[in-house]
C-alpha cells in the first residue's frame, strides 16, 4: 500500500462526518442497542450472502 | 497497539448514530498514528458501506485507505473461523474473531455485547470503545 497519509484521512473523516450529519438516518433515531441490532443484522444478511455465492 | 475496529465503531464515529466516545477513539488513533494502527477486513467495510450514502461511502474508502490496506476476507485461514464457530459465535462472529487472531491485533473494539460476552475465552482483548481509550 501507499505510506499512510494521516492529514489525508482526517480531511476524508471530516468530510464523511460532514455528509453525515446532513441528514436523518434510520439509525439516528434508534436506542443504542436497537442501533447495534440493526447493524448485527446487516453483518448476517451480508454474510448469509456471501455464504451462499460459495456454495 | 494495532486494533481491529468492529462495524459499529466506524458508524458510531461517523455520527451515523452518535456515541461520543467512538469519535473521539478514531480521532485518537489518528492523533497518535502509528502508535496505534487499524487492520480492516473487506467484511467490515461492507457493513459499514450499508449505512452509508455512496457519496459517504467513497470517502470511507479513502478514508481507510489512506491509513492501512482492506484485506480479503479469502486471507483468513477457514480452519480459524471453524473454530470459533465451534466455541458458539455465529459465522460472521467467528470470522471476525478469526481475522483479529490471524492479524495479530491487541484488541477488537466493539459496542457489541455478544462479543463482550465471550471475553474470557479469546486470545485478544475485547474492548469498547470507551473502555479502549482508558488504555491509551
Amino acid at each position: 500500500m501507499a505510506k499512510p497519509d494521516v492529514k489525508k484521512a482526517k480531511q476524508h473523516l471530516s468530510k464523511i462526518r460532514q455528509l453525515v450529519s446532513t441528514k436523518k438516518t434510520p439509525l439516528s433515531d434508534m436506542s443504542e442497542e436497537e442501533a447495534i441490532k440493526a447493524i448485527r443484522k446487516t453483518r448476517e444478511e451480508l454474510w448469509d450472502r456471501k455464504l451462499a455465492t460459495r456454495t | 497497539m494495532l486494533l481491529v475496529l468492529d462495524s459499529n465503531e466506524y458508524i458510531f464515529a461517523f455520527g451515523v448514530f452518535k456515541k461520543a466516545a467512538c469519535g473521539t477513539l478514531l480521532d485518537t488513533i489518528l492523533d497518535a498514528f502509528p502508535n496505534h494502527t487499524i487492520r480492516l477486513p473487506r467484511t467490515i467495510a461492507e457493513e459499514v458501506g450499508r449505512h452509508l450514502t455512496p457519496e459517504e461511502y467513497r470517502e470511507f474508502i479513502a478514508f481507510i485507505t489512506s491509513l492501512t490496506v482492506i484485506d480479503e476476507d479469502f486471507s483468513v485461514p477457514f480452519e480459524l473461523g471453524a473454530r470459533y464457530e465451534a466455541q458458539g459465535l455465529k459465522s460472521a462472529d467467528a470470522f471476525i474473531a478469526a481475522y483479529v487472531e490471524w492479524v495479530g491485533a491487541d484488541a477488537l473494539v466493539t459496542e457489541n455485547r455478544h462479543f463482550l460476552s465471550r471475553h474470557p475465552t479469546l486470545p485478544f482483548k475485547i474492548l469498547t470503545a470507551e473502555n479502549c481509550l482508558k488504555t491509551f
